[in-house]
C-alpha cells in the first residue's frame, strides 16, 4: 500500500494547564465558577490538562474529571511530576498522564495563570542568557589590550583604559571605569547589555548598534547599564 | 640579588633619562652599589646627563658582542665611587641587543651591584621591550597630560604581558608611578591633569611627584643630575623618591601652588 489511510506524527500543542492547589472539590468548584464567569466563551470546550503537582495528598481523579467537564472544558489528562504509584493509579483509572519538560513549579504556576488570562504561548524555552557563562578578568585592561569573551559574558574586575577594547558575545560587566571600547553581543545578540560603574567610554556597541562618547553625555561619569530597545541604544542609571 | 629597575614611559621626552640619572645617583649617594644602563641604543643620552660623555670608550653593544669586557665598558662616576654607567652605542641600532646576551650581562652585573637601573628608550618596540624584559620593578615616568598618560597605560600593559616575570608566571613587576614636570598652578587653573586624575586612570602606587623646574634643564646641560641640586624643588622631590624606593614613608611635597605673599602681590612679585 503506497498511501496509508492514517499517519501518526508528533506535534506540540499549547494546552491550558489547570493547577490544583487543594484536593477539596468544593473549593475547586467555587474558584472555577469565578474564573469561568470572567470569560465563558473563552473557556468553552478548551482542552485542559490538570496538574496535580502542587497537591500534597491524593485526590479523587474521577471526580476532578467530572467537575472539569461540568464547566464545558475538554478534559485531556493529568500532569505533574508525581511518583510512579500515582501515575500508575491514574493510568489504571483510564486517564492519560501527560509529561511536561518544565520543572520549575513556581514559574510554571505563574506562566499558566498568565496563559489562561491572555492566551500567551507557554512553550518552554531556554532563556538566552543560559547560553553564556562568564569569563572573569581581574585587574585593569590597559590601553592597547584587547579581551574577547567568545560565547561568554565578560566580567572585568577593574577598569578598562582608554584605547583598550573589551568584546563579548554575551554581556559585559565592568566593575570600574569604562574608558575604552565595549562591544557586547558581538555575534548578533540583541539582548546583550553593558554594565559599568563609571561610563567614560570611547565607544559602546550592542549587536552592531553603537554610540560614540558624544552620545553618552546624559549619563557620562555615572554608573549605568546600556541595552537595546527596538534597535536603539538606551542607557539607564544603575543606582 | 640586585634589584633591576626599569625607568620607562612609552612616550618620549617625559623625563626618563633625567629620572634614571637622578635615581641612580641618589641610590649611590645612600651608599648602595648602583649601575646605570642606557638601553637607548643609537640615541645615547644618559652619558651626557651624567657628565661622562668624554669618557666613553666601549659601550653596551661591544659587551653584548664580546668585543669588550664589562669592566672595560663600565664608567665609574667621578662623584660617587659606588656608581657605574654602562653607556649605549651611538652608532648601532636597537636590534643590536638580544634577550639572551642582555640576560647574561644583567646576571653578571647582579653579582656585584645592589641596583641595576635601566634607562629605557621611548616607544613600545624591541628596544623598550628589551629594557623592561628582565625588570623586577618599573618606574613609569608620566607627564600630567593625556597622551603621556595613555602611553604609560600602554607600557603598563606590556609590563604585565611581555616581561620575563609575566612569561614565566612569576610575581608581577612592581609598578611605581613617577609624575614629572608637575605644575600645581596649572593644575589649579585646569590646564593640567592632577595627581588624583593620573592615579585614577593608571591605578598604580605613586612613587613621586617632580615639580616643573628650571633646575632640571640647567642640571642636564651641566651634566650634573638634578638630585645634586639640593636647593631646588626637583632635587628635593627626587630625594624623596629615593627614600620611598628604600622603603621609607615620606609625605608628598610640591603638590599645591605656593601662595604669593601680600608684598609680592602688591608690588607684582
Amino acid at each position: 500500500m503506497a498511501d496509508a489511510s492514517i499517519e501518526f506524527k508528533g506535534t506540540s500543542f499549547t494546552l491550558s494547564v489547570l493547577h490544583l492547589k487543594t484536593s477539596t472539590l468544593a473549593d475547586i468548584r467555587a474558584d472555577l465558577v469565578k474564573k469561568v464567569a470572567q470569560a465563558p466563551d473563552f473557556f468553552y470546550l478548551v482542552p485542559v490538562v490538570v496538574s496535580i503537582e502542587q497537591l500534597d495528598c491524593s485526590v479523587d481523579y474521577q471526580a476532578v474529571k467530572t467537575l472539569i467537564e461540568e464547566f464545558n472544558f475538554t478534559f485531556v489528562g493529568f500532569t505533574g511530576s508525581v511518583d510512579k504509584e500515582q501515575r500508575k493509579l491514574i493510568r489504571e483509572l483510564g486517564f492519560s498522564f501527560v509529561n511536561t519538560t518544565r520543572v520549575d513549579t513556581s514559574k510554571k504556576a505563574a506562566i499558566a495563570e498568565e496563559a489562561l488570562a491572555t492566551e500567551t504561548k507557554v512553550t518552554p524555552a531556554i532563556p538566552e542568557c543560559n547560553l553564556y557563562t562568564d569569563k572573569v578578568h581581574r585587574g585593569q585592561i590597559r590601553s592597547g589590550q584587547q579581551l574577547y569573551a567568545k560565547d561568554q559574558n565578560l566580567v572585568v574586575i577593574g577598569s578598562v583604559s582608554a584605547g583598550a577594547e573589551v568584546i563579548a558575545d554575551g554581556n559585559i560587566h565592568v566593575y570600574g571605569s569604562l574608558r575604552g571600547r565595549a562591544i557586547a553581543g558581538a555575534k548578533g545578540h540583541h539582548k546583550a547589555q553593558i554594565y559599568c560603574q563609571n561610563l567614560e567610554a570611547e565607544l559602546v556597541s550592542i549587536n552592531g548598534n553603537y554610540w560614540l562618547s558624544e552620545s553618552m553625555e546624559q549619563h557620562w561619569g555615572s554608573p549605568v547599564y546600556i541595552h537595546l530597545t527596538d534597535s536603539e541604544l538606551t542607557s539607564s542609571k544603575l543606582i | 640579588m640586585a634589584r633591576i629597575i626599569v625607568v620607562t614611559s612609552g612616550k618620549g621626552g617625559v623625563g626618563k633619562t633625567t629620572s634614571s640619572a637622578a635615581i641612580g645617583l641618589g641610590l649611590a649617594l645612600k651608599g648602595h652599589k648602583v649601575v646605570l644602563i642606557d638601553f637607548d641604543i643609537g640615541l645615547r643620552n644618559l652619558d651626557l646627563i651624567m657628565g661622562c660623555e668624554r669618557r666613553v670608550v666601549y659601550d653596551f653593544v661591544n659587551v653584548i658582542n664580546g668585543e669588550a669586557t664589562l669592566n672595560q665598558a663600565l664608567i665609574k662616576d667621578k662623584r660617587v665611587s659606588s656608581l657605574s654607567i654602562l653607556p649605549a652605542s651611538q652608532t648601532r641600532d636597537k636590534d643590536a641587543l638580544n634577550k639572551e646576551n642582555v640576560g647574561k650581562v644583567l646576571e653578571e652585573l647582579g653579582k656585584s651591584y645592589d641596583f641595576i637601573v635601566c634607562d629605557s628608550p621611548a616607544g613600545i618596540e624591541a628596544g623598550a621591550m628589551m629594557a623592561l624584559y628582565y625588570a623586577d620593578e618599573a618606574i613609569v615616568t608620566t607627564n600630567p597630560e593625556v597622551s603621556s598618560v595613555r602611553d604609560s597605560d600602554r607600557i603598563l600593559g606590556m609590563l604585565a604581558s611581555r616581561s620575563r616575570r609575566a612569561e614565566l608566571g612569576l610575581e608581577p613587576i612592581k609598578e611605581h608611578l613617577l609624575l614629572t614636570r608637575y605644575s600645581p598652578k596649572r593644575v589649579e587653573e585646569g590646564e593640567m591633569l592632577s595627581v588624583e586624575d593620573v592615579e585614577d586612570i593608571l591605578s598604580i602606587p605613586l612613587l613621586g611627584v617632580i615639580p616643573e623646574s628650571q633646575a632640571v634643564l640647567k642640571a642636564s646641560n651641566a651634566g650634573e643630575p638634578v638630585i645634586l641640586d639640593t636647593e631646588s624643588d626637583a632635587g628635593k622631590a627626587y630625594q624623596d623618591v629615593i627614600d620611598r624606593l628604600l622603603g621609607e614613608t615620606v609625605d608628598f611635597r610640591f603638590l599645591v601652588a605656593e601662595k604669593k605673599g601680600i608684598f609680592s602681590r602688591m608690588f607684582g612679585g
